[in-house]
Order: structure tokens, then sequence, then C-alpha cells
């Protein structure tokens, strides 16, 4: 290598890839200029690293190439804004939640929750019930019977089957439950007692409509009819049967279940009626039974009445074979009452011309029971 | 070559490329306001501001990265996580140099970041993009007319595509440190101090890194001259 400026190559060589990209000083240039001038060795290096700085900045960037169109950069933007977007939302300020440290245990540990809050519960529904004021007062006013619209329609009565009736008496005045198992597109239940009105519309319709039911379930409705006979529907539902119902023991029933509305005049006629038409002496014996007690009932006073009642209750179950007597005293009757007057008259005619004797023999023992002026 | 507008700048670093008060940003259009009104509006919370920056230096930083990462998704991954660095800590800047340099300090870092991975874990990352376009079969039509321009020469050409294959392969030999100093000298254009700003680095290192770097690059490519 020649040495021929005060540069030597040794130092000139490295500047000349600083000297090719015009990245030296003006003092560096200046000596580094001078040297190549003497140098040839290092004229050609320079020449050469000229030459590769000029085709390194000739060839095509990498960047050229893969993003040529653009698309990369505004792929870039896009996502750039989006994140920024997302960094910007503020974050939603946390609500003031009371309790809200309860909460935060309450939802990790559900079990403990649980039974928490129902020892609370507890206990301050305990607690509670000491304070709260009792409704005994308001509960001493007349009872009030609210009847709702009828559950039962016409129609599911006309369709329907009835499979048992259960009765449950009530202690004392309570009035019986009852339970009337229905057989209609639905299966129904009902269940209550003679104030409801669904129970008191299927028994009278079942007592109505005897030809439709059996006999023993017709029975039953009597049997829970007659605690009610002083209802006005009830009371034409039981005469009916009595009148028509095609069973003579449903038609004995309902004359005894009537028993305790013999003074209405009502009540009488179909007595009347039942002694004068129907076919079953039984029948026709327990209505001269029960005209003999609507007229005791009519001679005594009103206080009696039930005395009388119950006298002839205690005499025993009648049988249409065994009518029972009430060994009371004879009835003295005036002449003046028309209904009276019928009803002898009635027990005149069945004690001369009833086809059955125990009827004829029944009927004298009730016109002497009554005093009548001919038996007497 | 012609230098970006922002390598102008870092020349200055004076970082004050204007006497624009940031009050005129309510009055003046975004784009009108210089780098510095825009950064002290986008410091006191300008979304508009930010982005009127990023656009104004966007397109470089991802022209470097796509240089210096030479896959797509890595620059765009660069491009991400440099400027969501310089959103989260704008408030930090103080004007003791230029945005650009600020920026570039940021921008080199997340590459330097991404290569010495990628050196780390070469198993784990994709082939980079080869720019060699004989061997690409399904070239566009457009592409390939454009390759027969009457003023290159052919044989000139195909070694021009040799090179740049070599020197490809020779890049990935590079230190990353000075791979970016090589690609931030050749390709961006910038001066060694500028480029020792941005990497935070003096002038000196960044000389040496680029001699390294040319060395190497010269020996790989030496037989093809």
């Amino acid at each position: 290598m020649s040495a021929g400026g005060k540069m030597d190559c040794r130092v000139a060589a490295p500047l000349l890839v600083f000297l090719a990209c015009d990245e030296v000083s003006a003092q560096e240039r200046a000596a580094l200029e001078e040297h190549l001038a003497a140098c040839t060795e290092c004229r050609e290096l320079a020449q050469q690293e000229g030459q590769f700085h000029a085709e390194l900045n000739a060839l095509p960037q990498s960047a050229d190439e893969l993003d040529r169109s653009g698309t990369l950069l505004s792929q870039c933007r896009s996502e750039l804004a989006e994140t920024l977007d997302e960094m910007s939302i503020p974050a939603e300020p946390e609500r003031w939640q009371p309790f809200g440290f309860v909460r935060r245990w309450m939802a990790l540990r559900p079990g403990w929750s649980a039974a928490g809050l129902l020892a609370a519960g507890a206990v301050l529904g305990v607690q509670l019930l000491q304070w709260m004021p009792t409704n005994d007062s308001g509960l001493k006013g007349a009872a009030v019977n609210v009847s709702a619209a009828p559950k039962v329609s016409d129609e599911q009565l006309a369709k329907m089957a009835v499979a048992g009736i259960n009765f449950a008496p009530g202690a004392g005045a309570a009035p019986g439950t009852l339970q009337v198992q229905l057989r209609a597109e639905q299966p129904v239940t009902l269940s209550g007692n003679l104030d409801d009105s669904d129970v008191r519309r299927v028994l009278t319709y079942m007592v109505k409509n005897g030809e439709r039911f059996d006999a023993g379930l017709r029975l039953d409705c009597l049997e829970a009819l007659k605690a009610r006979v002083s209802d006005v529907e009830i009371r034409e539902a039981l005469l009916e049967a009595a009148r028509q119902d095609p069973n003579p023991a449903v038609r004995m029933k309902a004359l005894e279940a009537l028993r305790d509305a013999v003074k209405e005049e009502d009540v009488r006629d179909a007595l009347l009626e039942s002694v004068q038409t129907d076919w079953n002496p039984g029948v026709r014996v327990e209505a001269v039974n029960l005209l003999v007690r609507s007229l005791e009932l009519e001679s005594a006073s009103p206080a009696e009445a039930p005395a009388a009642g119950d006298a002839a209750e205690a005499a025993g179950p009648r049988s249409p074979a065994m009518p029972a007597i009430a060994p009371s005293a004879p009835v003295i009757l005036t002449d003046a009452d028309p209904s009276v007057l019928r009803v002898v008259r009635a027990l005149e005619e069945l004690q001369k011309h009833d086809p059955n004797r125990y009827v004829r023999l029944r009927s004298a023992a009730a016109l002497r029971q009554i005093g009548t002026p001919e038996v007497r | 070559m012609p230098l970006p507008s922002w390598a102008l700048a870092l020349a200055d670093n004076a970082g004050r490329s204007g006497g624009t008060d940031a009050v005129l940003a309510t009055v003046t259009s975004l784009p009108e306001l210089d780098e510095r009104a825009l950064v002290i509006e986008a410091q006191a919370g300008n979304r508009a501001a930010f982005e009127e920056l990023v656009r104004r230096f966007d397109r470089d930083v991802l022209r470097l990265a796509l240089n210096l990462m030479k896959r797509p998704e890595d620059a765009r991954d660069v491009y991400q996580e440099a400027f969501l660095k310089v959103y989260r800590n704008l408030h930090r800047f103080r004007f003791e140099c230029s945005f650009y340099t600020w920026l570039y300090r940021i921008v080199t870092n997340v590459c330097l970041d991404h290569l010495r991975r990628r050196q780390a874990r070469p198993e784990d990352q994709a082939p980079e993009v080869r720019l060699n376009r004989q061997e690409d079969a399904s070239q566009d039509f457009f592409e390939v007319q454009r390759e027969h321009r009457p003023t290159l020469d052919p044989e000139r050409r195909l070694m021009g595509k040799e090179i740049r294959t070599r020197l490809a392969k020779a890049m990935e030999r590079l230190s990353p440190r000075e791979r970016i100093v090589f690609e931030m000298k050749h390709y961006q254009g910038l001066k060694l101090r500028a480029i020792g700003d941005a990497l935070g680095t003096t002038e000196e290192t960044v000389k040496n890194s680029l001699f390294r770097a040319t060395r190497k690059l010269r020996q790989e490519l030496g037989e093809l001259r």
C-alpha cells in the first residue's frame, strides 16, 4: 500500500464506507481525497465502496414490494383506531351499592347465604307476629255469605254422572261437609256444605231428576238436604222428589226430609197428594204420620212444637211396615180450620177405602189421635 | 432517494418547527398545525390531534418496520405496538428532543424487541417474504411488464435480483442493532446522529455498527461482484 499523503491507508480504508454514504466530516473528506489521489489501491476500494452503496440504494426496498398498494397501511390505521376506541371507552363507574360486601360474600357462598336468609326470615316472622294486631274483634260481626258465580254450568249438570257422595255431619250446630264426585267431561270433586251454591245445585238437580241417578245416591242427597228444608229451593226439590221419584223408598225419604216443614201449606198439599195418589202403602203411611204431626204442631204452641217433634223422634225410627205413633194427647181441632178439615177428610177417605188394611188401620189411629168428632 | 419529510425534521433536533400556539388549534384545522402544537393538543386529550400525528408519520414507521421485519404481519404488529406506546406515554414527552426522534426511539425499540425475539426463537417464526420474483410463478402481469422497461439491462436486472436475494440472507446474519442501523441509514436516509438519537446511543456507536454491517454484507455479496 502506498502512503503518498498524510493519511495512512489503515486509517483511510475504514473511512471509505462513510465516504460512500456521505458521513465524513469536511476535514476527513479533505484528508481522504488527498490520500485517494495518491493511492491507487484505496481509490479502487473507494470506487467499489461507492458502487456497492449505489447498488444497495438502487435495490427496491421491502416496503415497496410488501405494501405497494398501501393496503397494509390502511389496515394498520384502521386497527389502531379500533384499539384507541376501545381504550377510550370510559369504564362504567361503579354505582353505589349498599351492603355491597354482603352481596359479594353471599354470591361466593350460596349455601350459607340461603341458610342465613331462612333463619333471618324465621326470626323476623316470629318477632313481627307478636306486634301485629289480631283481627279477632273484626270477626265478631255478622257473617256475610258471598255466593260466587256457579262453577257448574247447566250443560255440565245435564251431562254429569255422580260417582259418589260423602257426607260428614258437622259437630253440633255446624253444617256438615259434603264431597260430591262428579264424572263430567273432566272429573270434578265438589266439596263444601249446603251453603255452597254448587253443592246445592248438584244435590237438588239429582233429587229432581231421579231417573238419571242411582237410588242410593238420591237417598244420600235427601239425607244431606233435609237439614235445610227451610230453604225454598231445597223444599221444592224435596216436594218434587216426594211426588215424582220412581223409587218409593226415595219418596218416603223425601217425605221424611220434609218432616220439619210440615206446617207449610205446600208441604201439606204434597202430603195429601201422596196419601191420595201414591201407589205405595208405605209412602201413604208415612204421609199419614206427617199429616198427624202437622196437625199436632198446628194445635201446639210455638214453644211446644219442638218438644212434640222430639217426642215423635224419641219413639224410634219409623218404617212403612210398622209406623210408630207418638202416644201424645189427642189433638183438639176446631172445625173452622179448612186445612185441617181437608186432612181429616183425606184420612177418613183413607180409613174407608184404602186397599191396604194397614193403611186403613193407621188412618183410623190417626183420626183418633187428632180427636175428630167422628172418631169420638 | 428523496428523504421523508420527518427525516429532515429529525436533523433539526430542536423540535420546534413552527411558532404556532396550541391555542390556535381551536381555530385552525389540525392538518395545518405543526407537530409541536399537535403534540400539545394530543397531550391535552385531543384524539383527532393524535390521529393527525399518526397520519403524518405512520407511513415512514410502517416502511421502516416492513424493511426490518420483511413480513407484513410483523410490521403490522410493530406499527400497532409502537403507536399504542406513543399514545400511552405521550403525556411524558417533554419536548427535550423532537417528536420524530422520540417516536423513532419507540419504533426502533419495538423493532429491536421483535428482531431479538425472532433471533432467540427462529423456529417460531414464519419465513421472511422473499422478493425474488423469478421464483414466484404466480406473479402479476403488470409486475412482469414493469420488469421489461427498456432502460433496464436484462443482465443487470438479473444480477440485481441475485444481489437482492443474497442481501436478504446476509441481512439475517446481522445483529438486530446492525440491521436497524443499516436500514435506517441506507433505506431511510437518516444521518448517523439522528440514528443515534433514535436508538438512544452515540453517533460513534452507530458508526461502528454501520461499519460492521457493511463489512459483513460485502463479504456475503463479494462473490457476486
